[in-house]
């Protein structure tokens, strides 16, 4: 059976979970816990375990959507599964005290996805926060990694259209960076 | 031959299309200087652009831009830049009405600020989620995001029209969102496998696509 596997990945409290369930075509598997660094982040619950949807394509070819936890005590699970993973949909929250910092971190950890693949930056809660604007993040990406163009949207997690379009742009670039020879081509 | 005027009434403004504002707004953005545009509309409220804070204010909503629009008049304005507001901040995002002129002016001709033999890459995607696109308009953002592309070479690649490609260009690089080079050479596409089937986009977008 054919599939394709995404990642959800960012900090706490960005919509990891929200943005699986606005597009996922089963009831999203999602485990919640007490938040143990609320000091951090003001959420009464947050994910410590995969949340997993799915989107069914003719036949029984699917698209896998795994978020994961945002917590680096569990890195250990980065690693498996990004071994698994064709794209990665890298959610931030720019009313934090310092997304671009945060996207450019996780960047660098999920660089081998990023260079097989491919990556969209979906920047939430800019209705709460207009700043950083996203041509600063294109400022920071276009230094940090020179040469290579990341989409970053802004994005309501909740919002199925926008996960939707965010999905679709991951795949075409994915598709594109292939066509032009600048990944270490797996098939998607 | 031009219409003479009959006397005793007033000339009729030659009719001006979007061409014209993205004309105005290109040139004003290549200054990078504190200014203020106002454009009058047949039929609309007046359009303010505030390019300190790279914003306009309109009341027509974008959802219903008037494509065929008359383009009446256009006044640029000098400002300094704490200078008091045009409109209370923030305004509507400059870069969602430019999408738009970029995409409805030059009729699918090259911008007239573009060269001929040019090639052209992003430098950022466009923020898709607030503008209005098509499926075919971001198969070939994603092109333009990964290779130097003309226009016939991105129409070619995209399967589409070259105006179709063109109108898209000029909308990118009204945005200042589009690097471009006369000296890269056409982009050299990688060797495929035999595609046995759609391609994954093709086929989430027939599942997904509206």
């Amino acid at each position: 059976m054919a599939e394709h596997v995404i990642l959800f990945t960012g900090p706490m409290g960005a919509g990891k979970t929200t943005a699986i369930q606005a597009v996922s075509e089963i009831a999203v598997v999602s485990t919640e816990a007490n938040n143990s660094e609320r000091h951090l982040v003001d959420k009464p619950t947050t994910t410590v375990a995969l949340d997993y949807g799915e989107i069914l394509l003719d036949g029984e070819e699917k698209i896998r959507l795994y978020g994961i936890p945002g917590q680096r005590r569990f890195d250990f699970m980065w690693a498996i599964l990004k071994k698994r993973a064709q794209g990665m949909v890298l959610l931030v929250n720019n009313d934090a005290p310092d997304p671009i910092g945060e996207m450019l971190t996780y960047l660098d950890d999920f660089r081998e996805l990023y260079d097989r693949g491919g990556v969209v930056v979906g920047v939430s809660r800019s209705d709460v926060s207009s700043e950083p604007s996203l041509a600063a993040y294109g400022d920071a990406l276009a230094v940090a990694h020179p040469g290579k163009v990341v989409p970053v949207f802004t994005v309501d997690p909740r919002n199925n259209d926008h996960m939707r379009m965010v999905l679709l742009a991951l795949v075409a670039n994915i598709e594109m960076r292939a066509l032009f020879g600048l990944t270490e081509s797996r098939s998607i | 031959m031009d219409e003479e005027p009959t006397p005793g009434t007033t000339p009729r403004p030659t009719p001006m299309g979007w061409a014209q504002a993205a004309i105005a707004v290109n040139s004003v953005l290549q200054l990078s200087i504190p200014m203020l545009l106002k454009l009058e509309l047949n039929d609309h409220e007046p359009l303010y652009i505030d390019f300190r804070h790279h914003a306009f204010a309109w009341s027509t909503p974008l959802t219903s831009f008037p494509a065929d629009a008359v383009l009446l008049g256009l006044q640029t304005q000098p400002i300094e830049l704490d200078a008091p507001l045009l409109f209370d901040l923030p305004g509507q995002d400059l870069d969602g009405l430019l999408w738009l002129i970029g995409t409805n002016s030059f009729s699918g001709a090259r911008a007239s600020w573009l060269a001929s033999d040019d090639r052209y890459k992003l430098t950022r995607w466009p923020n898709l989620t607030q503008h209005i696109h098509s499926m075919r308009q971001m198969h070939m953002i994603a092109m333009l995001g990964n290779a130097y592309l003309s226009s016939s070479e991105l129409a070619a690649m995209a399967g589409v029209e070259e105006p179709d490609a063109q109108r898209l260009i000029n909308a990118l690089s009204l945005m200042r969102i589009l690097a471009q080079s006369t000296e890269v050479p056409a982009a050299v596409v990688a060797e495929q496998p035999v595609a046995k089937r759609e391609s994954l986009f093709a086929r989430l977008r027939a599942k997904l696509g509206r």
